[in-house]
């Protein structure tokens, strides 16, 4: 995560094969260090960055472009998870991949960048992690930050820094590991206690649905939980529309939003990539992995399924164990 | 101007809740700022650049019952007779006087009208503009007094107080202020213009009516929206989004609701017909930007953007209305 990282990333942009049309990377950005997803083409090589602020998972972008185009992707350990999830569900067509890997130390909480840096945003040149520390550069002056102090939290738990399916990969493979210790903490709350932390938690959301719409699984069109965007149209015919479920209106209060990130997470089950674009879309800043990793722990210890296997999970739930 | 030896902001909220006022004050909850209906000045924390929500919920609520209904109207809500926001800063003064030729100009929308004229302003200054803050840009100085009842300044510990409305000066005519000395006058010059030098952010608006006018049919747009999800967190957190949707909750018996809208939801434009002007999130995310750029600016003459930079700040995909605008191409082919 380091300019040498770039330098490999730029290097390996150079010599894609020919029938690539589009690198699906990182840019920064104008006016602060932070990445964002672009789309380029092969020859804009140039405008490419990376570095420990590229944290947004470029799975959506991809699987847009990659319908009728071959794509080149930057991508680390989660977002070739979630790759890995859409070509299961045949979102995504593997042969219209070129995954460039990169092995991945985790990325920072920018909300924790934000409150830590001394620097305005703009005056930033450049971040790097070197070794344990996070290097931030701005007009010759420089800060070292402890990465341990600014890294998002979730990446802490990360089963796969290093991207599992890849073309070339960049950086030494790291270990991953299955660590549910967080959820077993919270797990020990009484239920009045958890109740009334998700209760205080949902209490905050006002339902923007930006974590549905960032999340790489969540690309149903119409979804149970989202009334303003259930594709009725005024020439949808009446039993068509009686059939709708009508989950949830759209009142916002807590009973309701609780509503709508169950539902939400339920459908996770086993898909669930673990990059967390879901809490860092979340413009409350509720804690909305914890709800998705208490899933996963149970799709583990209950089903013994792990997201990586190759058949999808619900596929497995149909296999009946012998005997 | 005057100076107050205690916590002005405090006090006033403390002699505002005696009177029987609903005041809505900056809260921390967790790493952010939000203005909540206090029960107590203690509640209260003031060390803030901007909270994380604009305070358009004081007199346009997320959620709104319209009525109540049963066989007939049952019921109409009751409105609050005296509310107070105390702290607001400039911008998002701003903010509620776009909204009020929203809600107010030609037709009256009686419930913003209850509220809004009820509505006390104890505005509060800025020293330091934030990272994505781009206000002196819009127009809009962080430590206008334009719109508010009282507006209030931190000086180096010290509160300066200026008085601006009657509503204002009666409140005032609790509290013991004395006069600004000249060095005080001086100072909060300097630091006024301080404030303007600590902006990192510029938006160019040079010609914008023009540029924006020109550039609707570029492809600019489809690459700004690129990465956009459709989500609505730029417009409920944005101080002048406006558009809502009313539904009704209970068939037999219920209620219905005034809930915000956003027009970046494929079905917010959804027609009659089935045709929908604006199916591709691209047309939608141009929308945002005209209706804040364009469009309000040709209807009511000014920028529907204040400059919070709270749309910026908590895009998940990073797009930023200030880059936005500043990059609108002038020469379109």
């Amino acid at each position: 995560m380091n300019a040498e990282t770039l330098e490999r990333i730029k290097e390996e942009c150079r010599k894609l094969p020919a029938e690539i049309s589009y690198i699906v990377g990182f840019v920064r950005k104008q006016s602060e260090p932070r990445e964002v997803v672009a789309v380029l083409k092969p020859d804009e090589v140039d405008k490419l960055s990376f570095s420990p602020l590229s944290f947004n998972n470029p799975a959506r972008t991809v699987m847009e472009l990659a319908k009728d185009n071959k794509v080149a992707v930057i991508a680390k350990g989660c977002d070739a998870r979630a790759l890995k999830q859409l070509e299961k569900e045949e979102k995504i067509e593997r042969e219209n991949l070129y995954i460039i890997g990169i092995s991945c130390p985790g990325v920072i909480d920018y909300r924790k960048f934000r409150n830590t840096v001394k620097f305005r945003l703009a005056e930033i040149d450049s971040v790097e992690l070197i070794g344990d520390e996070v290097v931030v550069k701005a007009g010759g002056e420089e800060q070292r930050i402890p990465f341990s102090e600014v890294i998002f939290e979730n990446c802490l738990y990360c089963e796969q820094p290093t991207p599992k399916d890849y073309d070339v990969l960049i950086g030494e493979p790291r270990e991953g590991k299955v660590d549910f210790s967080d959820i077993e903490e919270f797990e020990k709350l009484s239920a009045e206690e958890r109740w009334s932390y998700w209760m205080d938690v949902f209490s905050k959301c006002i339902r923007c649905h930006a974590c549905r719409q960032v999340c790489p699984m969540c690309y149903c069109n119409e979804c149970l939980v989202d009334p303003s965007n259930l594709a009725v149209s005024p020439m949808t015919p009446a039993e068509e529309k009686a059939a709708y479920p009508r989950v949830l209106g759209r009142t916002v209060n807590a009973a309701d939003n609780l509503i709508y990130h169950i539902v939400r997470v339920m459908h996770h089950a086993g898909r669930c990539a673990g990059c967390g674009e879901c809490e860092r879309a979340c413009p409350m800043e509720l804690p909305l992995r914890k709800l998705e990793r208490k899933l996963e722990k149970v799709v583990y210890e209950v089903f013994n399924y792990s997201p990586d296997e190759e058949i999808p999970f619900l596929s497995k739930l149909d296999i009946l164990p012998e005997g | 101007m005057k100076v107050y030896s205690g916590n002005f902001l405090k006090d006033v909220i403390t002699r505002l809740l005696e009177e029987g006022y609903r005041v809505y004050a900056p809260v921390k909850e967790g790493n952010y700022h939000v203005f909540r209906v206090v029960k107590s000045a203690d509640e209260t924390d003031f060390d803030y650049i901007n909270t994380k929500k604009s305070p358009k919920e004081v007199t346009f609520p997320e959620n709104e019952v319209l009525i109540k209904y049963g066989e007939w109207v049952e019921e109409l809500p009751e409105q609050p007779d005296r509310l107070a926001i105390v702290g607001i800063r400039p911008c998002d003064v701003k903010g509620i006087r776009l909204m009020d030729r929203v809600f107010l100009e030609d037709i009256t929308d009686p419930y913003y009208e209850a509220k809004r004229k009820n509505l006390l302003i104890i505005g509060y200054a800025c020293n330091q503009a934030g990272d994505y803050c781009f206000c002196s840009s819009v127009g809009i100085k962080p430590y206008s007094s334009e719109g508010v009842d009282i507006l209030v300044t931190n000086l180096n510990g010290r509160q300066i107080v200026e008085v601006v409305s009657d509503a204002g000066k009666e409140l005032a005519a609790n509290f013991e202020l004395t006069d600004a000395s000249a060095e005080d006058i001086e100072a909060k010059k300097e630091l006024e213009k301080k404030v303007m030098e600590s902006f990192t952010r510029k938006v160019d608006t040079e010609n914008l009516e023009e540029r924006m006018k020109r550039a609707f049919d570029s492809d600019y747009w489809r690459e700004v929206a690129t990465n956009c999800i459709s989500c609505g967190t730029c417009t409920y957190l944005c101080p002048t989004c406006f558009c809502f949707d009313i539904f009704d909750d209970g068939e037999l018996k219920g209620v219905r609701i005034r809930a915000w809208d956003s027009c970046q939801f494929p079905l917010h434009t959804l027609e009659s017909s089935s045709h929908n002007p604006r199916p591709e999130k691209w047309q939608r995310l141009r929308n945002r930007f005209y209706d804040k750029f364009y469009y309000m600016l040709v209807r009511k003459g000014e920028l529907y953007c204040v400059g919070c930079g709270r749309c910026s700040a908590a895009c998940p995909v990073g797009i930023d209305i200030a880059e936005v605008i500043d990059n609108v191409p002038s020469e379109v082919e």
